[in-house]
């Protein structure tokens, strides 16, 4: 009971040490949590923009313009080969479609068939997907992504509306769920036709490009070899290879995540070192209120205190100090994170376990260091104590 | 209360050795009001550490109210420092960022007093000293008469068996060092122990006895007073 009036006393007493304690604390526990967060909110953003893209996406593009083996037939035998799940030819163009006075130019046309949005994980929000009637009979249908749809018609359920394109009429038989932007691009622009109808106004003949979905994430290589030996038996003759390719999404998207990783140790990194320059800080001002203190000790002493009297006294200042510090830290920590994070485009959360570790580490510094010159100077007899200078 | 035989101290100062005491032996009765005095640098501030057991002796016996002060322990010490013995120092020794009624209060914090009873206390011992009227004022903010006075209030707020003071009249005027010699003799009167060092043969002079130290050593028992 003294001992806490007397380190609120003490506290009070001397702002300007109390103050310094406590921001090298402040310091040290911004520094951590903030860049940690960072570090992880980033990591969990490429994370997401890999689980929208699939992990088990490959693509196959085909650069030869004449003699191109591949057509709707090949693509179905490729559904079919070990470890593929799905198989859709994609073509992409772009253009300016028209809905009474609306005009929307920003969308990214898509020719494909039924199965590309298993690939690509897009689901319905209303109305159904493209399907092999659409593709076969060449059905001027589209599939609208929700910001097509916003600004073609100013709503999103508007499954039987149409607009133009190219003079075309287009009949809308769905609408996807927000896709949301990632590291890739908007994902909410896309008009889904149907390949064949695409094939005629694009003016383009011959598939060049086929998304495939492996059947789960661990057989994307199976199915990348699988393709290839696919795609070198139809290639025959010289230079087979090079005229065709196969991307593996996942291998790419591998890297990009080390480099996150490497990023969210870089931070971590910097965060310990301010967390020991703070550290620093702590034993700094402690050590050096030392001989201060050693005469206050002393005279405490001199007047009936006993060792126990002096050591929980220093014990109560000095979690008061680091907890009050910790404490603040941690809310400007939380201040920090919610004004990044429209800057950086993440979401930001402070995990506990390192909120904890930062804030127990102060503490444990502050408490260390608060108590070791108590505790020398609580040993020695009052007259040497006082003697200090 | 107070029985010293053969006490010895020495300081070492590169490889040099000071006896501020040597062979120091006498004895002081309970209730007994003595005075010290010797020239400066006569081991008088050393001797008075060692009897208010914030000090201790290379050599020698000192036997406090019958028991040998290095029986003690630590805890002991301190109880016996907060309850039993009032000390003033001669450089006061206050906590420069208390005001002069928490510095007053100290001893009673550490005894566990309540902070009303504290507080009144506090108070009364300061007025004794002639302070009612700058209770919250800083050491800092006091003159060196006012701060020796503070140091005085906060030896007596215990209400300690053994006042030890250290030149306690070293900083005031003579009408204010009467003020407290007065209050010495008052406390005497009701049966506590004093032991006051001193420059002053005047003040020496109103103890039942003094003692003089010159280099060290008890030189003669002087007179008795009364
Ligand atoms: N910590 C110390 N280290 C070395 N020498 C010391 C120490 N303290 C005291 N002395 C020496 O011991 C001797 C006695 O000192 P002490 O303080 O007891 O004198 P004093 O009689 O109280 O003097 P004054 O009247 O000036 O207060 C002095 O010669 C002093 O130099
Ligand atoms: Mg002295």
């Amino acid at each position: 009971m003294q001992s806490i009036q007397m380190a609120f006393k003490s506290i009070m007493g001397n702002k300007m040490r109390s103050f310094l304690t406590m921001l090298g604390i402040i310091i040290g526990v911004v520094a951590v949590v903030v860049l940690v967060s960072i570090g992880q909110g980033a990591n969990q953003s490429v994370s997401e923009s890999i689980q929208k893209m699939g992990t088990n996406l490959l693509s196959v593009n085909i650069n030869m313009r004449r003699n191109n083996p591949i057509n709707l037939d090949r693509v179905n035998e490729m559904r079919r080969l070990e470890g593929v799940a799905q198989a859709s030819p994609v073509s992409n163009s772009s253009g300016t479609l028209k809905a009474g006075l609306n005009q929307y130019e920003d969308g990214s046309i898509i020719a494909t068939t039924p199965g590309y949005d298993v690939i690509r994980n897009y689901s319905l929000k209303y109305g159904r997907f493209i399907t092999e009637p659409d593709v076969n009979n060449r059905s001027f249908v589209a599939v609208l992504g929700q910001e097509a749809a916003e600004e073609l018609f100013g709503s999103l359920n508007v499954v039987g509306e149409s607009f133009t394109w190219k003079g075309y009429p287009f009949t809308v038989v769905g609408v996807l769920n927000e896709i949301g932007t990632s590291m890739i691009g908007s994902g909410d622009n896309l008009i889904i036709i149907p390949y064949t109808v695409g094939e005629r106004l694009f003016q383009r003949k011959g598939i060049s490009s086929v998304y495939v979905s492996a059947m789960s994430a661990d057989n994307v290589s199976i199915a990348q070899e699988s393709l290839t030996s696919y795609m070198d038996r139809l290639m025959v003759g010289a230079y087979s290879s090079t005229k065709y390719n196969i991307y593996n999404q996942t291998t790419a998207l591998k890297t990009l995540n080390t480099a996150t990783n490497t990023l969210t140790l870089m931070l971590g990194g910097i965060a310990a070192i301010s967390l020991l320059v703070g550290g620093i800080g702590i034993m700094n001002i402690m050590l050096v209120s030392v001989s201060e203190r050693t005469r206050e000790i002393g005279i405490r002493k001199a007047i009936g205190a006993t060792r126990r009297n002096i050591l929980s006294q220093f014990l109560v200042e000095a979690l008061v100090l680091s907890l009050i510090g910790g404490l603040i830290g941690l809310g400007i920590s939380v201040l920090a994170t919610r004004l990044l994070e429209p800057a950086l485009e993440m979401t930001l959360n402070i995990s506990p376990s390192i909120a904890a570790l930062s804030v127990g580490f102060s503490l444990s510094i502050g408490v260390i260091f608060g108590l070791y010159p108590a505790n020398k100077a609580s040993k020695l007899l009052p007259v040497i104590a006082l003697r200090h200078e | 209360m107070i029985k010293m035989e053969g006490i010895n101290k020495c300081y070492r100062l590169g490889g040099e050795n000071i006896h501020a005491l040597s062979d120091v032996s006498f004895n002081v009765a309970d209730g007994e009001y003595v005075a010290i005095i010797g020239p400066s640098g006569s081991g008088k501030s050393t001797l008075m550490n060692i009897i208010g057991c914030l000090d201790v002796q290379d050599s020698g016996s000192y036997k406090l109210a019958g028991t040998d002060t290095s029986k003690f322990s630590g805890r002991q010490l301190a109880k016996l420092r907060n309850t039993h013995i009032g000390f003033i120092f001669q450089g006061f020794n206050l906590l420069g960022r208390l005001n002069a009624l928490e510095n007053v209060e100290l001893p009673l914090i550490y005894q566990g007093v309540r902070r009303k009873q504290r507080r009144q206390r506090a108070e009364e011992a300061l007025s004794i000293v002639g302070l009612a009227d700058r209770m919250k004022h800083r050491p800092s903010q006091l003159s060196g008469g006012q701060q020796q006075r503070v140091a005085i209030a906060r030896a007596l707020v215990a209400n300690p068996q053994i006042i030890l003071a250290d030149e306690p009249t070293g900083n005031l005027d003579t009408s204010t060092g009467a003020e407290i010699m007065d209050i010495f003799e008052k406390l005497n009167a009701e049966g506590k122990t004093i032991v006051l060092i001193t420059h002053d043969t005047n003040i020496a002079a109103r103890a039942q006895r003094s003692l003089s130290i010159v280099d060290g050593r008890i030189g003669f028992e002087a007179q008795e007073v009364m």
